[in-house]
């Protein structure tokens, strides 16, 4: 087999290349851009770069016939890969677009760097999401990981976050150790490192190599559990959550969430190694319970502590912890379908919240939970809207939301995992209480912090975007459903 | 399996000997060595200059700077020897995987100009 790569096999790469010339372009043009223009212009220019790659790959996903395999099968493109790329620039769009009404030059002094950093984010997603070789998987998240360093660290003047930032990069580099170490086992047993062979070798190694492949699983999934913001191993994100600026805190509830998953969901089938013929015992049946026992530690620990948090984005950071749970459900139950509609439900009620979080902090100057008393009253239309999104974050019908998790619900009744069932509904409904507490003051609170908001015209669109299609999509499951099933 | 196992004994050979070299060694010139001590003997070593103030400074953050991107084009360096030695074999193709490799390590040359690296005065 030819490794090489050619010129026409550029052409199915053609998405990640746009967005790699323009990371090179925009950051040149941010050196040399006017010292007094605005730097919004850095982000339009972010933003058609990130549509015209998007505009590519939807033009990948029409003529996509089977799989495209490059440079030795270590580069795929494929169904769900391309689902995964649009979802991640579905998402960096809407957070540019948050961006441009959020981002302050008291807050952040290099503005254009923060436009241009979402970019190579985006990219080392895109990465990951093709790639079926661990070299080219580390690679992509070490991009990812490493730009999402930065983007937290980049309140500069602000103690807290400078603080926040420095203990995402210690802790980001050890669970990044641990993956290396985990990928380390399975080269060292499958003597490969494309995960296919690996998955090939792995099946045909006699029993007493298999605490060594336990020992792979269980050193990933820690620095899995972390960059997703698992329940062990979440400590990290209230911090970080609570310190980095608010469109960066959507990036890492969405987008890094959204590369995590399609990693595992890389991984996983690397684990269907036999134990036992005669029982039927895999050791792919052990990987599910850990997960399954992960997921409901998420769920009820997410739930629970998002009780007593005081501060909004706390919250929304233990509210994102018990959603990693509801993921670990839906990847353990291998349906990608279902997966990549809970994925998208949750992009835009997270992405959506956010937005409306952005506006009410930058006008209370704080982030407590009382920026929402008495919204109804000075801005209706927000404050409605909000209320949509926090109900399909509860999982109320007729939203995505809801639909999003009854699916996962079905998918684990079907496998008969009825504890961790009760688990998930047992904890939704904990999370109704503090979801409705942000209703309760935005009406129930008649007088208000702030006498008049101001939310920016962008930051509007992004809540309308984000509210339409999660009624849109809750009415229509269908439409969305057969575009994730076309072939 | 157990021959996987067995691999790692050399390791732990080796961490063995790494840990009881410099002690042995050191143990043994301790008994061998005469003692008799002066001030002069018992300064620091400086290349034979007169050792000025504290080892425990603090160094200027500045320095750090240069560090990096020494080190980005140290880097480049190691990478551009091995293809220049197997230019023949290589030809065109990896030239231009290697113009693209430096014109991009340029970018950051550029970036750092413009951030103002390389003033000493800038922070």
């Amino acid at each position: 087999m030819d490794t090489r790569l050619f010129a026409a096999d550029l052409l199915d790469m053609l998405p990640e290349l746009t967005l790699f010339i323009a990371i090179i372009i925009i950051s040149l043009l941010d050196l040399f851009w006017p010292k007094n223009a605005s730097k919004k212009g850095i982000g339009v220019l972010t933003l058609i770069a990130l549509i015209v790659s998007a505009g590519f790959l939807i033009y990948q996903r029409i003529h996509l016939d089977g799989v495209i395999s490059l440079l030795n099968d270590s580069y795929l493109v494929y169904h769900y890969g391309i689902l995964f790329k649009l979802i991640v620039l579905l998402g960096v769009s809407l957070i540019v677009m948050m961006s441009f009404g959020a981002i302050r030059d008291k807050d952040i002094p290099h503005i254009g760097e923060y436009y241009v950093l979402l970019m190579p984010a985006a990219l080392g997603a895109m990465i990951m999401a093709s790639s079926a070789d661990i070299i080219t998987l580390f690679i992509g998240l070490e991009l990812l990981s490493i730009s999402s360093y930065i983007l937290v660290a980049l309140r500069k003047h602000h103690t807290k976050s400078n603080e926040a930032a420095f203990k995402y990069i210690v802790l980001g580099s050890i669970a990044s150790a641990f993956i290396l170490y985990g990928m380390s086992f399975l080269y060292g047993m499958g003597g490969s490192t494309n995960l296919f062979q690996i998955g090939a070798t792995l099946q045909s190694l006699e029993s007493s190599f298999h605490p060594m492949i336990y020992v792979s699983f269980f050193l990933l999934l820690v620095g899995f559990g972390f960059k997703l913001a698992a329940a062990p191993f979440h400590t990290w994100a209230p911090e970080v959550y609570s310190a980095a600026p608010t469109p960066v805190v959507s990036f890492l509830a969405v987008i890094s969430k959204a590369a995590m998953l399609i990693f595992m969901f890389m991984f996983l089938p690397v684990y269907f190694v036999p134990l036992d013929p005669v029982q039927n015992l895999t050791i792919y049946s052990d990987v599910v319970l850990t997960l399954h026992v992960v997921a409901a530690i998420s769920m009820i620990v997410g739930n629970i502590v998002a009780l007593m948090q005081k501060n909004v984005k706390r919250l929304l950071a233990f509210s994102s912890i018990a959603n990693a749970g509801y993921f670990l459900v839906v990847l353990s139950t291998d349906r990608p379908g279902e997966l990549v509609y809970y994925l998208v439900a949750y992009l835009l009620m997270t992405i959506g919240i956010f937005a409306v979080v952005t506006a009410l902090e930058n006008s209370a100057e704080h982030q407590d939970i009382s920026i929402f008393s008495g919204l109804y009253f000075t801005a209706p239309v927000t404050a409605v809207m909000t209320v949509i999104l926090l109900l399909s974050l509860a999982g109320i019908p007729l939203t995505m939301g809801f639909l999003g998790k009854f699916f996962i619900l079905l998918g684990v009744i079907q496998v008969k995992t009825y504890w961790l069932a009760a688990i998930m509904i047992v904890s939704s409904v904990i999370s109704f209480y503090y979801y409705f507490r942000i209703i309760r003051l935005m009406f129930m609170r008649s007088h208000s912090e702030h006498t008049t908001i101001k939310v920016p015209v962008t930051t509007m669109i992004v809540i309308a975007i984000c509210v339409v299609a999660t009624i849109f999509f809750a009415f229509f499951p269908q439409y969305m459903l057969s575009f994730i099933e076309w072939t | 399996m157990e021959q996987y196992f067995n691999q790692y004994i050399i390791v732990a050979i080796f961490i063995i000997i790494g840990i009881a070299l410099p002690f042995g060694a050191l143990t043994a010139g301790k008994l061998l060595r005469p003692k008799a001590p002066t001030k002069e003997k018992q300064t620091t070593y400086e290349s034979g200059n007169e050792p000025v103030g504290l080892s425990q400074v603090q160094f200027n953050v500045r320095y750090y700077m240069f560090a990096l991107l020494f080190v980005i084009f140290d880097v480049e360096t190691v990478f551009l020897y091995p293809w220049a030695v197997a230019y023949q074999e290589l030809g065109l193709f990896a030239l231009i995987e290697m113009l693209i490799f430096v014109s991009l390590l340029v970018v950051g040359l550029i970036y750092a100009w413009k951030k103002k690296v390389f003033e000493w005065d800038s922070i």
